[in-house]
């Protein structure tokens, strides 16, 4: 019993960091644009695929197969913006629809391809583990806690202290106000879609080598996602650490005390009832979002 | 400097600038008057470009909900294809009525922003000559500007359009919702801009407050020019004086 507390302490924690690197990008090109992107989880797929391939075809070490694959990565998503949504900017419907699109036809052409097979795997950065209280770590599940924490204090100085950040956020706040002032609204929705496809990216890099690859993470990534940003509420980091650190825990102790079967109803059930109770979500400053639903 | 001729914006249900044309020289203060849904807010907006977004993004999804027509010269070119961003780097800057400012935002963030097109030491320069225009403001510095005063985000309103640099400040009710001592504020702070060279084309619904600083003033009425001419010969004009000013002593 005391073994399993402190190993839902620490793998719970471990499993807020996954939920939020997960769904950090999603969360993030919402916020600043308003686009739900709901090809997040075909990117994070499509990263670990491609990741795979620099590595196996083209014998690329791990750190430049890394950077090429966010690098791409993030072009794709300025790329769907451009060719996708720019036509249906604003009539959120389509938008959810052309973006899941683009989703389902990453992940099926990669089923189609075959790429099913138990040989696909992203390598950890670190190998090897630590005993923390008697409960074993990998150091790989560690990293995560640290890109997790990492990123976060990236993108707060980012959003604070860059002209960029500023724009975006200025973007985020006051369309009309922002273009009054130089402030393009498709470069900066372009951009939010490269900076949230790109942290797919950096997300499917960490947390792909704790298992295997599979289409159907795809799907579980985009559920995740929109999850931890229901719950959280858009924009806000502080909404999505704790949505994150709530969920995270919430899955661990039902796995744990539970069933593991449970788990995957625990993000539904956020969802449900998120969008029920409040569906700016806890941290939400986003009436708009509440009017609409 | 500004030279609008035969202007007409045909929104889908209403026309909102029928034919009207207008003109601003270098270093001239030039009200525009005229009571709700006149068309101010709709001049101003198409000459800083974002009436040309809205009608581009209408056209995008398919619409064509929006009409613009006639010229926009701005030193003697023709602006009405431009892009806002381009404008803003010519030197066209708006300050939008109601005073939006970046709420989440401090009020040195949102100025710092105003400069978004700028180099950053003209930022800073221009940044200094807001802080001293409105001093309040730099005791505010680190206050999100969300939790000022209307009047206070007027004043960071304005400093935004101002660490942009224009050449042309178009400023849509800059007045609206002020109180009076407020309002004597912007009307000095008005005053301090044009001193540093800068021209302005300046829309508000009552004409009395801003008289003593305009050179010329228009009146438009549902989107036609009604009279143009001094503050003094608007002040004369008995219509005028009716509509635009009686209504005044009343608000
Ligand atoms: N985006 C829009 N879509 C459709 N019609 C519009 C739009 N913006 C303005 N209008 C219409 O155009 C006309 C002119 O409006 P405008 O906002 O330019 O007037 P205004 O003089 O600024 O009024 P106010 O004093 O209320 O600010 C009005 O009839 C208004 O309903
Ligand atoms: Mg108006």
């Amino acid at each position: 019993m005391e073994g399993n507390l402190v190993n839902v302490l620490i793998y719970g924690l471990v499993n807020s960091a996954v939920l939020m690197l997960t769904s950090l990008g999603f969360s993030l090109t919402f916020g600043l644009s308003g686009v739900a992107n709901f090809a997040h989880g075909g990117l994070y797929l499509f990263t670990g695929y491609i990741t795979w391939m620099f590595l196996h075809y083209l014998g690329l070490p791990f750190l430049p197969a890394a950077l090429f694959s966010i690098v791409i990565v993030g072009l794709i998503g300025t790329v769907i913006y451009r060719l996708i949504l720019m036509p249906v900017r604003g009539i959120v419907l389509s938008e959810v629809i052309a973006t899941f699109a683009v989703g389902v036809a990453i992940l099926e052409f990669f089923r189609w391809r075959g790429f099913v097979t138990y040989e696909f795997n992203l390598p950890s950065f670190v190998k090897g583990s630590i005993t923390i209280a008697g409960v074993n770590v990998d150091y790989q599940r560690l990293f995560i806690i640290a890109i997790g924490i990492g990123l976060a204090v990236f993108l707060w100085i980012f959003s604070h202290y860059t002209k960029t950040g500023l724009a975006l956020r200025g973007m985020a706040q006051d369309e009309y106000t922002a273009l009054s002032l130089g402030i393009e609204s498709d470069w900066a929705a372009g951009l939010s879609m490269a900076l949230g496809s790109a942290l797919a990216a950096v997300a499917a890099l960490a947390i792909l080598p704790l298992g295997l690859i599979s289409i159907n993470i795809g799907y579980d990534v985009l559920l995740v996602a929109l999850a931890v940003t229901v719950l959280g509420g858009l924009e806000s980091t502080v909404g999505l650490m704790v949505a994150s650190l709530l969920l995270g825990y919430a899955v661990i102790i039902t796995g744990t005390y539970l069933s593991p079967h449970w788990m995957e109803v625990v993000y539904l059930a956020a969802i449900v009832l998120g969008l029920a109770i409040k569906p700016s979500g806890l941290f939400g400053k986003f009436k708009e979002l509440e009017e609409r639903v | 400097m500004l030279e609008v001729k035969n202007l007409i914006v045909f929104y889908e249900n209403a026309l909102a600038l029928n034919d009207l044309s207008l003109s601003v020289q270098p270093g001239e203060v030039v009200g525009v008057f005229g009571s709700n849904s006149a068309g101010k807010t709709t001049l101003l907006n198409t000459i800083a470009g974002l009436t040309w977004h809205l009608k581009h993004r209408e056209l995008r999804k398919g619409g064509q909900r929006i009409t613009i027509a006639g010229e926009i010269k701005f030193a003697g070119e023709e602006i009405s294809a431009v892009k806002p961003a381009e404008r803003v780097k010519k030197g066209i800057v708006l300050c939008r009525e109601r005073h939006p400012v970046f709420r989440d935002n401090s009020v040195e963030e949102n100025l710092r922003l105003g400069g978004y097109m700028r180099k950053g030491s003209e930022i800073k320069v221009m940044m200094e000559f807001v802080y001293e225009l409105f001093p309040p403001l730099a005791r505010l510095k680190r206050k999100k500007a969300g939790m000022l005063s209307g009047g206070e985000q007027e004043m960071v309103a304005i400093g935004m359009a101002l660490v942009a640099r224009p050449k042309l400040l178009l400023m849509d009710e800059p007045l609206l919702g002020l109180s009076p001592a407020m309002q004597k504020e912007v009307v000095r702070a008005v005053r301090e801009i044009r001193k540093q060279g800068v021209t302005i084309l300046l829309a508000e619904q009552y004409a009395r407050p801003v008289i003593p600083v305009i050179d010329r003033g228009y009146v438009i009425e549902n989107g036609t020019l009604v009279v143009s001419g001094t503050g003094a010969e608007l002040l004369d004009n008995p219509e005028v004086r009716a509509a635009y000013f009686g209504i005044e002593e009343s608000r």
